[in-house]
């Protein structure tokens, strides 16, 4: 490697002044004397310069919400644990009676199937005996109560075990309990007109954690549900919850989208949820998005009404308005001509 | 917050990161709030320029200071608990960007980009937002290797050493990724604004 490959290598190290003292002179002599090496110098420096205008983003305070929430349930969880008082009579069987339950617990999680018990009144044949007219619908919410013999010592599919309580109700008897959590996976298809599927979706739409997976379920949504064969107001209500209700401005602005692609049966939902963002959403990027799907609708003949109008005019004369929503809204009604 | 949290807090405020991380590892959380405050900031911008998406960069740092608390007994006093968090960072950004790699261009398309911050931020001048989105622009020219490193490197100020313990190579490897990813950039920078000259200029 000639001296000036080597030297434009230790360019970036020159930059951050990572160099010791003696290889940053030498450098620094190197390119005071050479002229192409000086050039490059210059064009580092100012490339390095240019990347600082990339300005730091401010940390939605959200996240630190979320996060600590999350900590508090972490300890909450570890306050939960109740001592179990030892009978050291039993020790043996309390410590093998629990091993059996949580092992059970993992092949709950681990099969598509669980085990048919006496006393559990819910099993997940359920979707496949719905679908052969047999209908015992179940909860996805559900609290099992069952023997230790009644599960398998097997443990499969790693189960996440949360909110472990151990429960002596008799400290006389020879029998010992422990509660907990268990998530387990489902998959449930049907006809996205069936109610329970909508429901279903409804509910993930508002209820899931994450952010991104809130879009893909929002992304899901449009696919569906923009088919006029799928019309269903119900969506539109929940795409509105979102759009009213969501923390996230992101997740606010997929909402309007999706709300967008709904067909003309659901125009009124989809146009009230539009003026309700538009009129009270804090995030400016979010009003303009309404405002743009009003306008769109608006073009398409199928939300002109006195609300619509009202809600425009307003918007356009509203001082403290953001100037591209304003904006907006004059280029919307100047179309219209009402 | 109540009024002794807070004072916990503020006392706590003043302990040292490994002094917080020992706590941590007693199993007691209450340091959690202080680490946040004073490391979220450089996660999450590190992750939203790393994975250019703002829903992505929450879910991170969310999960980032998550598992800081659930696996707190595997950081050790003998590197700094930016250097921990940044590896756990990159990781799961690494992680993201590869399941995101395995869907379909339908799939990704799904993720909100938010606008850029200065498209709403009327305090910035012109040359400064057009600034921004050249260097936005140039950043997504860079493989996600070459990102990661100039990102450590230009933006958190580490030192090859600590950006090689996070990306899980050697020193070498570092400087050769950042001297290809200044390359890139200086091309196109260069190009990017109309024969680089505007840019580089607007920067002098």
């Amino acid at each position: 490697m000639s001296e000036c490959s080597a030297m434009k290598e230790s360019m970036p190290l020159l930059l951050t002044e990572s160099l010791d003292p003696a290889r940053r002179e030498q450098s620094h002599q190197h390119i005071e004397a050479c002229a192409a090496c000086s050039e490059a110098w210059l064009s580092y420096q100012q490339t390095w310069v240019i990347l600082g205008d990339l300005p730091e983003v401010e940390v939605p305070p959200r996240i630190r919400e979320a996060f600590l929430s999350k900590a508090g349930i972490a300890q909450a969880k570890n306050e939960n644990v109740i001592a179990f008082r030892r009978k050291p009579v039993f020790k043996w069987l309390a410590q093998a009676a629990a091993i059996a339950v949580i092992a059970g617990g993992g092949y709950f999680a681990g099969h598509t199937r669980a085990p048919r018990i006496e006393s559990s009144p819910a099993t997940i044949d359920g979707v496949a005996l719905a679908r052969q007219g047999d209908f015992r619908p179940i909860s996805l919410v559900e609290t099992r109560q069952l023997d230790a013999n009644a599960l398998s010592p097997e443990i499969e599919g790693r189960p996440n075990i949360t909110n472990v309580q151990f429960v002596d109700s008799d400290a006389s008897d020879d029998q010992i309990g422990v509660s907990f959590d268990i998530t387990s996976r489902w998959t449930v298809t049907g006809n996205p007109r069936e109610r329970s599927m909508i429901r279903l979706l409804s509910y993930m739409l508002e209820n899931e954690a994450a952010v991104s997976p809130r879009s893909n379920a929002l992304e899901w949504v449009r696919q569906t549900y923009s088919d006029p064969a799928n019309a269903d107001p119900e969506i539109a209500n929940a795409l509105a919850r979102v759009l009213r209700n969501d923390t996230h401005e992101g997740v606010r602005i997929r909402a309007v989208e999706t709300l967008t692609t709904l067909p003309p049966a659901v125009a009124s939902d989809t146009r009230d949820a539009l003026i309700n963002a538009l009129k009270n959403d804090p995030n400016p990027a979010v009003r303009l998005k309404a405002v743009e799907a009003l306008a769109n609708m608006a073009r398409s003949g199928s939300a002109i009404d006195p609300a619509l109008i009202d809600t425009l005019r307003q918007k356009a004369s509203q001082d403290d308005e953001n100037l591209y929503v304003r904006v907006k809204a004059a280029e919307v009604l100047s179309s219209m001509n009402p | 917050m109540t009024a002794s949290k807070a004072t916990e807090a503020r006392e706590m405020s003043h302990l040292s990161d490994q002094e917080l991380m020992h706590i941590v590892q007693g199993g007691d959380f209450s340091p959690a709030s202080v680490i946040y405050d004073r490391y979220s900031g450089r996660i999450y911008n590190f992750a939203f320029r790393f994975l250019k998406n703002a829903e992505a960069a929450e879910d991170a740092t969310q999960e980032v200071f998550v598992k800081m608390l659930r696996h707190a007994n595997q950081f050790h006093g003998d590197a700094k608990l930016s250097t921990w968090l940044f590896s756990i960072t990159a990781n799961w950004c690494r992680d993201y960007l590869r399941k995101a790699d395995n869907k379909s261009k339908e799939t990704e398309d799904v993720l909100v980009s938010l606008p850029a911050p200065s498209e709403l931020a009327p305090d910035r001048t012109y040359e400064q937002r057009e600034n921004e989105r050249l260097v936005r622009r140039a950043l997504e020219a860079l493989t996600a290797e070459q990102r990661e490193a100039i990102l450590l490197s230009r933006y958190q100020g580490l030192s090859y050493a600590e950006i090689a313990q996070i990306a899980g190579c050697s020193e070498g490897a570092v400087k050769t990724r950042v001297f290809r990813a200044m390359e890139t950039l200086k091309k196109v920078l260069a190009g990017e604004a109309g024969g680089g000259e505007r840019c580089l200029n607007a920067a002098q």
